[in-house]
């Protein structure tokens, strides 16, 4: 390309000013959950005084943080490790065995995921209600397990369609029975697409929010979402508080980008290429 | 994120349906019935989840919108919750509003495409880029909306960085007719890094020859987009396109819900804030259903739409 270096470096001013962009709301919230009310009413952009951990505290303990949080982790854990156990049973069914009927059944699980949540929230939270679900810790994983499913099958079924038919063979030959080979040898064999997906399906549970309203309404079951949009009424006044609600449940996302960034963007990326 | 359906249409069933295989029933000595059916059972758990909580409530959800609400509950009413949707100045707005997220959408691709090409000319800082784009992409709607909440404030940074250049302030969020831009905007600004890290990774299977050809017969930046990089990410394009479009439409609650519940004035409703406000405020599911119902025909006609219109432009080169 004629010219390139030179437009190279004039691309790189505003990508490097939208990288800003992107940094700073962060940054800038993370600096107001820092500063007590008189600092921030004074001046809101200059960075705090003192590191004063007492706005996190008191959004961790007195506004209920602390039990949002638990909530989300509880409901998180065990969605992810339902939805690891069903998606690789049945990519493995699919992507490997293959069966009479497969492919169509490969078909019924992508085409749930052309059928968004809106869609059918109004039928579902009705389920739930007519089965006792509604409010309820399980009822919010299976509709989380709904929810994502169709997207670990699609994953862990082209994970496993990759794998060598041999090393079944083998196992078999060694007397193993078909969940012989599932659980001892596929499950491991599995772990870096199930680290991508588990990784990014919780992502998706933490950051959820539309669904915990719907079917989580009371206050002592709200996941950590929920709690933000709550904390955002009470402490209309206290914008110290309510950064640190929000620092709150924005950290643990951070950390896990910061380490499983590959991971989250394989995910992402999955099915886009290839074909 | 939560709308983000990572799935290509066109070539999904390739896989499984590429090798069957008689072989391996013949192969397999122990015929315990339990054995027999071993991918029956394995995949059982994951086909009844999907059919009975994903499936089945569609078909509930169109039957039902076809119900009354309120004193008529249970007894069928015809199109009467279609004809009043039809009436209703809030789904209109909910309406027009997916309208102008569809003329919005080439900008939500062609930004990312653009940051993804000149990252991939690895301009200087490249490295770091990529890292830096795609976080917000990971953060829920709720942090995004929640921060921005403080950010686009009356007497916020946003508006002080505007009143230095001497303009402003503006409203963002308490003018009828800014706050939808704004909430866009927003939402463009947190996942414009999911599409560009799908476009990187389709960047990384475009032939790297043919990029250098581009340089040595020295073509322009804008030719070498134009003949070499969009032909030969069609499919990328075609994805990105299709899920932008697919997360514009469902998963921007979470903003909406934080930043401006629908309001002001009700101008920046969405067909999803009105499902959800039918339903869990105004006690009217069955109209609220036959919303959902609409939303899925939008989504329906604009996924196919898309695919058709990128097919044939695909094939016109």
């Amino acid at each position: 390309m004629r010219g390139s270096r030179l437009t190279k470096w004039l691309a790189a001013i505003p990508m490097a000013a939208l990288a800003l962009a992107t940094i700073y709301p962060l940054v800038f919230t993370a600096n107001v959950a820092m500063k007590d009310r008189r600092e921030y009413t004074l001046d809101r952009f200059a960075p705090a005084g003192a590191l004063r951990w007492d706005n996190i505290a008191r959004a961790w303990t007195s506004v209920g943080m602390s039990r949002y949080f638990l909530n989300s982790v509880v409901v998180v854990v065990c969605s992810v490790a339902v939805l690891l156990l069903l998606g690789s049973m049945a990519g493995f069914a699919l992507g490997r065995l293959r069966f009479r009927g497969s492919s169509a059944v490969y078909l019924g699980i992508l085409a749930a995921l052309f059928v968004p949540f809106q869609v059918i929230m109004v039928p579902l939270a009705r389920l739930m209600a007519s089965t006792g679900l509604i409010d309820t810790y399980p009822g919010l994983v299976l509709a989380y397990v709904a929810q994502f499913l169709p997207f670990t099958v699609f994953l862990m079924t082209s994970f496993y369609s990759a794998v060598p038919p041999e090393i079944v063979d083998a196992a078999r030959v060694d007397g193993s029975t078909v969940y012989g080979v599932y659980w001892r040898i596929m499950l491991p064999l599995g772990a870096p697409a199930l680290l991508s997906v588990g990784v990014l399906n919780a992502l998706f549970c933490w950051n959820d929010v539309l669904i915990s309203l719907l079917l989580m309404p009371s206050a002592e079951h709200r996941t950590l979402m929920v709690g933000v949009t709550a904390l955002r009424g009470q402490y209309s006044a206290d914008i110290p508080t309510f950064a640190s609600g929000v620092l709150i449940a924005a950290v643990p996302v951070l950390l896990v980008y910061l380490f499983l960034q590959r991971q989250i963007a394989d995910g992402v990326t999955a099915g886009s290429t290839k074909g | 994120v939560t709308g983000y359906s990572p799935a290509p249409v066109d070539r999904a069933p390739a896989r499984p349906t590429g090798r069957p295989a008689p072989a391996r029933r013949a192969r397999a000595p122990r015929g315990t019935r339990l054995e027999r059916f071993a991918p029956l059972v394995l995949v059982a758990p994951a086909v009844l989840i999907v059919l009975l909580l994903r499936l089945w409530p569609l078909l509930l959800g169109v039957n039902f919108s076809f119900t009354g609400d309120g004193a008529r509950n249970g007894t069928a009413v015809g199109f009467d919750n279609y004809a009043t949707l039809f009436d209703d100045p809030l789904f209109h707005t909910a309406v027009r509003n997916v309208g102008l997220l569809v003329l919005l959408l080439p900008v939500a691709v062609a930004i990312p495409g653009l940051l993804a090409t000149f990252i991939h000319l690895k301009v200087p800082g490249h490295r770091i880029y990529r890292g830096v784009y795609f976080f917000p992409a990971v953060l829920s709607p709720v942090i995004v909306g929640a921060i921005f909440n403080l950010l686009l404030a009356f007497d916020g940074p946003v508006n002080a960085v505007l009143g230095l250049a001497g303009l402003g302030p503006v409203d963002w969020l308490g003018n009828p007719s800014v706050a939808i831009f704004a909430v866009v905007g927003v939402h463009v600004w947190a996942t414009f890094g999911m599409a560009l890290v799908v476009f990187l990774a389709g960047f990384s299977t475009l032939d790297s020859s043919l990029l250098d050809a581009a340089k040595v017969d020295g073509a322009s930046l804008l030719q070498t987009i134009r003949h070499v990089i969009v032909p030969g990410l069609s499919r990328t394009i075609q994805f990105v396109f299709v899920t932008t479009m697919i997360g514009m439409l469902t998963s921007m609650f979470g903003l909406l819900y934080v930043m401006t519940n629908g309001g002001p004035a009700g101008s920046t409703y969405l067909p999803e804030f009105y499902v959800w406000f039918q339903q869990g405020h105004l006690n009217q599911p069955a109209l609220a259903s036959a919303a959902s119902t609409v939303l899925f025909l939008i989504m329906l006609v604009v996924g196919l739409a898309q695919i058709g219109i990128l097919r044939r432009a695909g094939r016109e080169d």
